[in-house]
């Protein structure tokens, strides 16, 4: 195919320490629009910290990175801008206690874009449909179970009409049984299209969803490539260590 | 034996009819200066949790200084001191003494309720591309106000009883009140049985009415697991 590509997510030579733990040290990546990406790696391989670098979570100590064209420095417009169009969806959900589902949705489309109530209401409860919650409009977090928090979590992200979507580890906080309902919804919206970088530990979602996949180890990108090629034939050593010990 | 009831009957009417009058000074100081301590604590509380060193600093050492001297002191300071330099009244003196007197309390309950909010509210809120003025009135001071609300509730309390010393500086409240009755009348049993239990009502009324918001305020599913 020769459908010219288009960077939506530019990173170059991104250095980031904590201290003195160097968590990235020096890694370049870029993701296409309507890409996605799966990045794996052991823990404090960096892929998680790459990820908070995305929407500035993380302040980076040297390189760049660029958003859809928005530099991510120290312009805290830009910043503000980023975050506006990246969604992100955690491990530990943070959905806001002590709000109903349908208002944690609701929040930041009616503080940070504006909307009406009515209207920020109706898309709530859409897209609460949309993740097969639409029964739970009115359910706090804490009547949820974790994989209906999850859902919950992305239709809050989605609310802002992202352009991208972040997923840090969004089912290694779930039991077993959850973990396919919260997959099937990042499915769906794969299919639709969106940008999506995944931080996961689910090979068998990988490699049915994702188009590349990434292997950090000790603050570096390691290897990259179409997915099936990186799980089934791995080139660096270290990946193929690191996939004898997940896969087995 | 009747008789001496019946005296005793007039006396407490008497004292009564003197000091309630006062009630509402006492009322006025300690709800002023609990609005001062309440505005001061909560931006001491945020420079106090600010990123810059040089927010953070001078917030401790305020709290740190207020802590550390008699209320008495801060009341005579600001009365005889400032209050002479600024022209400040008894009233605005009083009032401008416990308020900041407080506020240094408050800052402590409000920087403790807001640092135990977890970090994944803030970033979830950023995220969402809230401002941080945003995330702090809309996320973080939500939850943090049922932490926040009990021992906050507790200073009002203690506060109401604070504003006693400002009779000190001869502003008319319940305890100055009590003071001119019992120099006009030599009766001191009786003014001072009369002053505690106006007090012991004001308090415990508050009390109560604490109890109910706690209740009216609960979230449910709210302090499980989130």
């Amino acid at each position: 195919m020769n459908i010219p590509s288009e960077k939506i997510i530019d990173v170059r030579d991104v250095v980031k320490s904590f201290g003195n733990v160097r968590a990235l040290r020096g890694v370049s990546l870029s993701v296409d629009k309507g890409e996605v990406v799966v990045i794996v790696g052991p823990s404090g391989s960096g892929k998680s910290t790459m990820l908070r670098c995305l929407n500035a979570l993380e302040r980076i100590d040297g390189g760049s990175i660029t958003i859809d064209g928005v530099p991510l420095d120290a312009d805290s417009r830009h910043i503000h801008q980023v975050r506006t169009e990246v969604g992100m969806v955690f491990q530990s959900f943070n959905l806001f206690p002590h709000l109903t589902a349908r208002k944690n949705i609701m929040l930041a489309p009616r503080l940070v874009r504006k909307k009406g109530e009515d209207e920020a209401r109706a898309e709530a409860d859409i897209l609460l449909k949309k993740v097969g919650l639409g029964d739970k409009t009115d359910a706090f977090p804490g009547q949820l179970s974790g994989g209906q928090k999850q859902r919950v979590a992305i239709a809050r992200a989605l609310a802002m009409q992202p352009k991208i979507m972040l997923f840090d580890e969004p089912t290694s906080a779930l039991d077993p049984e959850m973990i396919g309902e919260v997959l099937a919804v990042m499915q769906n919206l794969a299919r639709e299209g969106m940008t999506m970088v995944v931080v996961s530990h689910e090979m068998g979602f990988a490699r049915e969803v994702a188009d590349r996949m990434l292997f950090f180890d000790e603050g570096r990108l390691v290897e990259e490539g179409p997915t099936a090629d990186v799980l089934d034939r791995p080139k660096e050593a270290r990946t193929q260590e690191f996939f004898k010990k997940v896969l087995k | 034996m009747l008789e001496f009831l019946a005296q005793q009957a007039q006396i407490f009417l008497d004292i009564f009819a003197y000091l309630i009058p006062a009630l509402p000074t006492t009322v006025a100081i300690t709800v002023t200066a609990y609005l001062l301590a309440v505005t001061l604590g909560l931006l001491v509380s945020l420079a106090r949790l600010s990123n810059w060193k040089s927010l953070r600093w001078p917030a401790k050492a305020y709290v740190d200084v207020l802590r550390g001297v008699p209320l008495l002191v801060q009341i005579f300071f600001i009365y005889f001191g400032l209050g002479k330099v600024l022209h400040l009244g008894r009233f605005s003196a009083g009032v401008l003494a416990v308020g900041i007197c407080y506020s240094a309390y408050l800052s402590e309950i409000f920087r403790s309720g807001i640092s135990a909010i977890e970090k994944g509210q803030h970033e979830a809120a950023l995220s969402l591309g809230m401002t941080r003025l945003q995330v702090l009135r809309y996320v973080i001071l939500p939850q943090a106000a049922r932490i926040i609300v009990p021992p906050a509730a507790n200073e009002f309390i203690a506060s109401l009883k604070d504003s006693s010393l400002v009779s000190i500086i001869g502003l008319r409240e319940l305890t100055r009140a009590g003071r001119e009755y019992y120099s006009q009348f030599f009766v001191d049993f009786q003014t001072w049985l009369a002053v505690g239990i106006l007090y012991l009502i004001l308090t415990l009324g508050l009390s109560r009415i604490v109890a109910w918001l706690e209740k009216r305020y609960r979230v449910h599913g709210y302090g499980v697991a989130h």
